[in-house]
């Protein structure tokens, strides 16, 4: 085949990807580095050219480390938390059971409603007095608990509803990880005597190191960028304390109308993923290598 | 025949419409959610295709956005596709009426005979009126006021309020009234738009509307021991129960007769007349038991904030004239007679407010009018960040027992920031 019409063709292949990537992710993200630099006001008929003002001005406000913060401590404890829960349940069905295939699929369910539902069925569970948690508390004799609206539960609300539906992905990806483990490593330390936790430690655990940063690196990125939960069940409350970069930037655009600023604060939180996850990748890098050599 | 009536209203209306088609459709947006087939539904029905038939060729289009009404709406208008007619909050007015999306009515009122001005409360028609121009009719409104249960009051063997009442006279007032493990004197929600008002009655105000700025105002003395009297009646005397117990018993105990006392506008009305039965089966609040009062005040003369809907019409609608023509419609005495049957809030036009009044109950509503005054919503664009931020310092100061002053001279550096950004 010419060598011209090879290249033809294979740009028409990728052109649906391509184009799909520019119309709907590149042309918007160049629009929005555009607008990060005015003072963007919706409906005023010219728009101020302001350059990095709306960066500084980022930088230099309490609202927007608050959201950072939240954002962090929602990721710290919450993707941990999802990935051993996700690895336990993984194991867990990944017995030669019969019927296990229904667990499995029973575990995912979760992961293909839609966000929304979930949230709202999780506003059920933390209602104080009728909701799930609280008539389970209570027939304990424990005080209601008005889990969404109090500033020292709110966050924590979050985090563990955020436990289960994160966990259909995240247990699919380390079960396949955990099938794709060659048997006979187990065998030879059944062989040599080893415990079924030190088979873990020493086979698994090193054997799934690059599922683990995988699901380590997209648990993170989603974990900062959540949002659906907080706009249905907290909007940001109480107290600023469930107010999440994700839903910062949305509501300084969308509440404030402050789109400029909002736009900036969105490439300042692409700045900080991307930095997290090369950091993870740095991280990883080591046991991932030892493990390949070894 | 036909063709000759749509001929004479197009060249009257002076409106392009679709060339392929004979129909010209008014959209109409509003914050009114999915329909049921409630009474009051049916009428707002009827009220539409009474107008469709007046005016033969034209279809109402209501697009309704009970979700985040605002900014669906701004962006319309951002887009090119906003509605002819909007209802227009006045919480959120001024981000419409002042970056200039709307249409000056003046000119089709002074054109217009049949319609008058002096039909509506002055008050209410001020809240968007900028000058000589104004860009809405109202179509209702309520004043926030104090509501209080006679039969609790009897049963503590307490006075009901009487108008010049002073903030001491409701604190003893609520405390006599509490009865612990029966009721309570007061019932309190942290919702800034309904305690803006005792701010005002103590001489203080929120922000500078002239030039946004809320430190040196917010954070007043008279705003601090405004705040501090509200925080002594629920923690001091605990006349009415904290944040945190209210969440948790997840009722509105007003209108469960487990309170004497609350601040609320007309629509907490509906909830009090399908008030939820006690135990002796009989509901646990009536219309009878019912009384309204201005607000308390220190200031000798109680003032009230008022929250309020009007219709208004996009500045580069195609349909001006009939926009007009229906706006002229649905503020009529003939509609509003019917529509304010809902008793969600109080008509903006005197004739049907005095006839409602016929009702012991809608009377005492309206001496407490002339002193309503509009939301800051309605002249400062972005006020909606004021109430937030206001919102979060009185939770501060109610759950946490953050000093009062400490919290608002927090909350009023926050919302200069938040202004400086506009």
């Amino acid at each position: 085949m010419h060598r011209g019409e090879e290249q033809r063709q294979g740009w028409l292949f990728v052109s649906p990807a391509v184009i799909h990537l520019a119309v709907f992710a590149l042309i918007p993200i160049g629009y929005a580095l555009y607008l990060s630099l005015f003072k963007w006001q919706l409906l005023r008929e010219s728009q101020e050219f302001i350059g990095l003002q709306n960066y500084a001005m980022s930088l230099a406000e309490s609202p927007f480390w608050n959201a950072m913060w939240n954002s962090g401590r929602y990721a710290i404890v919450s993707v941990p938390a999802g990935m051993i829960v996700a690895l336990a349940v993984a194991i867990l069905v990944n017995q030669k059971l019969r019927g296990i295939t229904v667990f499995r699929t029973l575990f995912y369910i979760p992961a293909i409603a839609s966000g929304v539902a979930i949230s709202m069925l999780w506003i059920y569970v933390y209602l104080p007095e009728t909701g799930m948690i609280n008539t389970i508390l209570g027939s304990f004799g424990v005080q209601s608990i008005d889990f969404l609206n109090r500033a020292e539960w709110a966050m924590w609300a979050l985090v563990f509803m955020s436990i289960w539906t994160g966990l259909g992905p995240r247990m699919v990806l380390f079960l396949a990880g955990l099938l794709s483990i060659p048997q006979p490593l187990y065998e030879a330390a059944e062989l040599d005597g080893a415990s079924r936790w030190r088979c873990f430690v020493s086979i698994t655990l090193p054997m799934l190191a690059p599922t683990t940063l995988f699901v380590l690196i997209t648990s993170t990125i989603s974990a900062l960028q959540i949002f659906t939960p907080v706009y249905m069940m907290t909007k940001g409350q109480p107290e600023d304390t469930t107010d999440v970069i994700g839903y910062h930037i949305y509501s300084e655009a969308w509440v404030n109308f402050n789109i400029g600023l909002a736009s900036a604060k969105s490439f300042l939180l692409l700045i900080v993923i991307a930095a997290i996850s090369l950091l993870q990748f740095r991280l990883m890098k080591k046991p991932m290598e030892d493990f390949s050599t070894g | 025949m036909r063709f000759a009536l749509l001929a004479a209203l197009a060249l009257l209306v002076g409106c392009g419409r679709d060339n392929d088609s004979d129909i010209i459709v008014l959209r109409v947006a509003n914050w009114s959610g999915a329909g049921d087939d409630s009474e009051f539904e049916r009428t707002i029905q009827d009220i539409y295709e009474e107008f469709e038939r007046r005016h033969p060729g034209v279809d109402i289009r209501v697009e309704g956005i009970p979700d985040g009404y605002v900014s669906k709406v701004i962006l319309s208008f951002v887009a090119g596709t906003e509605p002819d007619v909007m209802l227009l909050d006045a919480s959120s007015a001024a981000v419409f009426i002042d970056n200039g999306v709307l249409a000056d009515l003046m000119p089709f009122i002074e054109n217009d005979t049949a319609f008058a001005l002096g039909d509506f409360f002055e008050n209410v028609v001020d809240i968007a009126r900028r000058g000589n121009a104004l860009f809405a009719i109202p179509n209702d409104f309520t004043p926030m006021v104090m509501y209080y249960n006679k039969r609790l009051f009897d049963k503590a063997d307490v006075p009901y309020p009487k108008p010049g009442w002073t903030f001491q006279d409701f604190r003893a007032t609520a405390r006599a009234l509490t009865i612990p493990g029966e009721q309570y004197g007061f019932s309190f929600a942290n919702w800034m738009p309904g305690w803006i008002m005792w701010l005002w009655n103590n001489d203080g105000d929120v922000i500078d509307s002239s030039f946004p700025r809320a430190s040196g105002i917010l954070d007043s003395a008279e705003n601090v021991s405004a705040l501090e009297f509200l925080h002594d009646v629920i923690k001091v005397d605990k006349s009415a129960p904290s944040l945190g117990e209210v969440a948790s018993m997840g009722v509105d105990l007003f209108a469960n007769g487990q309170a004497a006392m609350t601040v609320s506008g007309h629509w907490a009305l509906i909830g009090y007349t399908n008030a939820p039965k006690g135990s002796d089966g009989k509901p646990a609040i009536t219309w009878d038991d019912l009384g309204v009062i201005e607000m308390p005040s220190q200031t000798g003369s109680s003032v009230t904030v008022m929250y309020e809907s009007g219709y208004a019409i996009g500045k580069n609608s195609k349909n001006k004239e009939l926009a007009w023509e229906f706006i002229k419609y649905f503020t009529s005495y003939e509609v509003q007679s019917k529509y304010n049957k809902s008793g969600i809030a109080v008509c903006a036009r005197k004739d049907v407010a005095q006839e409602r009044a016929s009702d012991p109950l809608e009377a005492m509503f309206l001496p407490i009018i002339p002193s309503a005054r509009p939301p800051h919503g309605a002249s400062v664009e972005g006020y909606e960040i004021v109430e937030k931020v206001g919102k979060n310092a009185l939770d501060s100061i109610l759950n946490n027992d953050i000093p009062v002053r400490v919290a608002l001279e927090k909350a009023a550096k926050r919302i200069d920031q938040e202004f400086a950004k506009r």
